[in-house]
């Protein structure tokens, strides 16, 4: 069997981990990482040995809560705490402001078939830039609630929001209207309005690498795929299962101590997905066989952010303290860690449905 | 009463069956058990090689991988200890298979009771005649709330004694509500059947339990605290986590985004049905309404709960609330994270270490 190894990243952020993100491009293992701190960090894990280099960090101006890359694996997106969109360019540092929500802006997502960004803040707006013409102002979509997870499919873009609300936007739609003479009068519909199939608010998304459908998960250690077909069977085939729960100890009155799923990714080649939750876990799941794969060994504290690298060959695990109710202050201050966990070859290969 | 036995094993063929100490799944013979411990407990997830123990996996993990193993995969929470070596049935602390026996008897007992009951037949072996109850007794609403009231009464005289400094030193027995005595079997423990670790022994359990009543304090803790008839039948525990939620403002918890609310969960903010009047009425009306078998069954749940301390904790009655929706019965949970409506990043976003606040352009 194929080594599968695990290593911890020498220099973690120093505060809680927001977002984890790999670069496009097999050749290149640039992973980023977002932070608390207000840095966004840029790694490269090294060839053949058990560790990753930190090639860089660039400092914004308060918290980043989300970052992914552009076109090349020398551009990235962050989304700040202090209502900015910004362009990094990683090989000279360089940043620009895309643009300003009258919110902190909560999540970024670039489609690279569509030359698109799509920013997500908590002023209940999504702004949709066109990456090929930098100079064009954005494009507004008002939302319905205040977006709390973004992720994007080939062709489709998931909002998640509060209350329950999920909007999925067409890519293609929201490119020719993008790029029709000025703005039009009416931002494009949404292509799809659903309710969460989950009951409690919406922690993470995450979308199928074969453009099929997409994942959610709760605070109420759930996690739920539904595809976007809107034909009865292709609804009728969603789902939605309980995970990162641990039993309470009997002094305490027992039951199911329930933690929130921080984190989904999807497996960029064969489609099965990890889930990482409150408990310090992490699990593989085959979406089509409704089975867990695996658990992996618990990490020392909440898992925030997972991303697979786009070979499938690395998963990057986020591991900081968890915002727990009633807390009254927080900090991951010299709790938070980064993992890279190599796969083995047939580590995340589903079996199929039985 | 030359009839099969119609694939009910007896006692003794259950006790023999080898199980396993780290899952407590039993088995058709001791070689499936090894095999189901290589493949479950056993394994290296790294490279999965099946070892023939937990101490062997250690080694192997730590010679192989150079990685510590700290716990026995896919094991029971209090059973993932390495300091025990067990390798099928051996090894297995003697404690341990007392309380397992234990309790594959008593469902042996309770199994074999409901069968009678369901059936009507009687014990085999013995003619019919003074069996137990035929028929499980279903009971109108009316009297169960007429029951109710009956035990609420005594709950509140037991109050206002205890109020008076006489210490209710009988009211466990007295306490017990008759939907609780005249049931043969003790109430299903909640949740996880096995003595916390750290307990010795089995005191809750008696000894094989006969099929007749004994006294149903025998599942309970003696001893005067907390008295479990004594106290408010539907207390509003502060809830253990959630924060400093304001008593009246409304819950964190379920249902409170646009979907309205399934039927049955209490429309009024904060308003936890909060006494056995409220939870009658609801369920009396709900009963009328239709849906009778249901309703009389979650009263019975509910006249339970007043009686049995260790269950009744408000996460239980804010699901059997909800439970009327046609949900199935949930065990109480405890979310570590429960605020609906704003993400743990917002809650973040505000705090002094984190937050941005926009110069104003001069």
């Amino acid at each position: 069997m194929a080594p599968a190894t695990q290593f911890e990243v020498a220099q973690p952020p120093k505060d809680a981990i927001s977002s984890l993100a790999f670069a496009p491009g097999a050749e290149k293992r640039r992973l980023l990482v977002s932070s608390w701190d207000r840095n966004v960090y840029l790694y490269e894990i090294a060839n053949g040995a058990e560790e990753a280099n930190l090639l860089g960090a660039f400092e914004h101006r308060a918290p980043v809560l989300d970052v992914c890359f552009g076109s090349s694996p020398d551009e990235a997106f962050t989304a700040g705490l202090d209502r900015q969109v910004k362009r990094i360019d990683l090989s000279t540092g360089e940043q620009t402001v895309m643009s300003r929500h009258s919110e902190a802006v909560r999540c970024v997502v670039y489609s690279a078939e569509h030359s698109l960004l799509i920013s997500a803040s908590w002023d209940s707006t999504l702004h949709v830039h066109n990456t090929a013409n930098p100079s064009q102002p954005p494009m507004t979509i008002q939302l319905p609630g205040k977006p709390h997870a973004v992720a994007a499919s080939p062709t489709k873009v998931v909002v998640a929001m509060t209350a329950r609300l999920v909007h999925i936007y067409d890519l293609p739609t929201l490119a020719s209207a993008l790029s029709s003479s000025s703005q039009p009068a009416q931002p494009p519909q949404t292509w799809q309005q659903r309710e969460s199939s989950l009951k409690f608010l919406t922690r993470a998304v995450a979308c199928m690498p074969n453009d099929a459908g997409y994942a959610t998960s709760s605070i109420e250690g759930r996690v739920a795929v539904e595809w976007f077909e809107d034909s009865a069977e292709s609804q009728a085939r969603k789902y939605a299962f309980k995970c990162h729960r641990q039993a309470a100890p009997e002094e305490e009155g027992g039951g199911d101590v329930v933690y929130p799923v921080n984190a989904l990714a999807f497996h960029p080649v064969y489609g099965t997905f990890a889930s990482g939750g409150g408990d310090g876990t992490v699990a593989l799941w085959d979406a089509e066989a409704k089975r867990r794969m695996r658990q992996y060994q618990k990490f020392p504290d909440s898992v925030a952010a997972l991303a697979f690298s786009l070979d499938g060959k690395y998963l990057a695990i986020g591991v900081c303290p968890g915002f727990e109710t009633g807390m009254e202050d927080y900090s991951g201050e010299g709790r938070t860690k980064l993992f890279i966990r190599e796969l083995g070859e047939t580590e995340a290969k589903g079996k199929g449905s039985k | 009463m030359g009839k099969k036995k119609r694939g009910h094993p007896d006692v003794e063929e259950l006790l023999a069956r080898p199980w396993c100490y780290y899952c407590e799944r039993d088995f058709e013979d001791l070689k499936l058990l090894i095999s189901h411990q290589k493949a479950k407990h056993f394994k290296c997830e790294r490279c999965g090689k099946r070892l023939n123990t937990a101490g062997g996996l250690s080694v192997h993990m730590n010679q192989v991988h150079k990685e510590t193993l700290t716990s026995v995969e896919n094991a029971l929470p209090n059973r993932q200890g390495l300091d025990v070596e067990i390798f099928g049935m051996e090894g297995v602390p003697d404690d341990i298979v007392q309380q397992h026996n234990q309790r594959i008897i008593q469902n042996f007992y309770t199994a074999q009771a409901e069968r009678q009951a369901a059936t009507g037949n009687p014990p085999r072996g013995q003619s019919g005649g003074q069996g137990p109850a035929k028929k499980i007794k279903y009971e109108t609403p009316e009297e169960l709330k007429k029951r109710l009231a009956e035990h609420r009464a005594k709950v509140a005289a037991q109050k206002a004694a205890a109020a008076n400094g006489v210490a209710p030193a009988t009211a466990p027995v007295d306490g017990q509500s008759p939907a609780q005595s005249a049931s043969p079997f003790p109430p299903p423990q909640p949740g996880y059947p096995y003595p916390a670790p750290g307990v010795p022994g089995v005191p809750g359990v008696p000894p094989y339990p006969a099929t007749q009543a004994y006294p149903p304090t025998a599942a309970y803790p003696p001893g005067p605290s907390p008295p479990p008839g004594a106290t408010a039948p539907f207390p509003l525990p502060a809830r253990p986590p959630s924060g400093p939620a304001a008593p009246g403002a409304a819950p964190p918890y379920y249902y409170n985004g646009p979907g309205a609310p399934p039927p049955g969960y209490p429309a009024v903010p904060g308003a936890v049905a909060s006494t056995v009047d409220d939870l009658v009425a609801n369920a009396a009306r709900q009963g009328s309404a239709g849906g009778a078998a249901d309703d009389i069954d979650q009263m019975i749940r509910m006249a339970e709960a007043g009686i049995r301390p260790p269950a009744a904790k408000n996460g239980t009655q804010a699901e059997e609330g909800g439970g009327a929706a046609g949900e199935k019965k949930k065990k109480e949970m405890r979310m570590v994270y429960a605020d609906t409506e704003v993400s743990p990043e917002e809650k973040m976003a505000m705090l002094s270490r984190y937050r941005w606040v926009e110069e104003t352009a001069a």
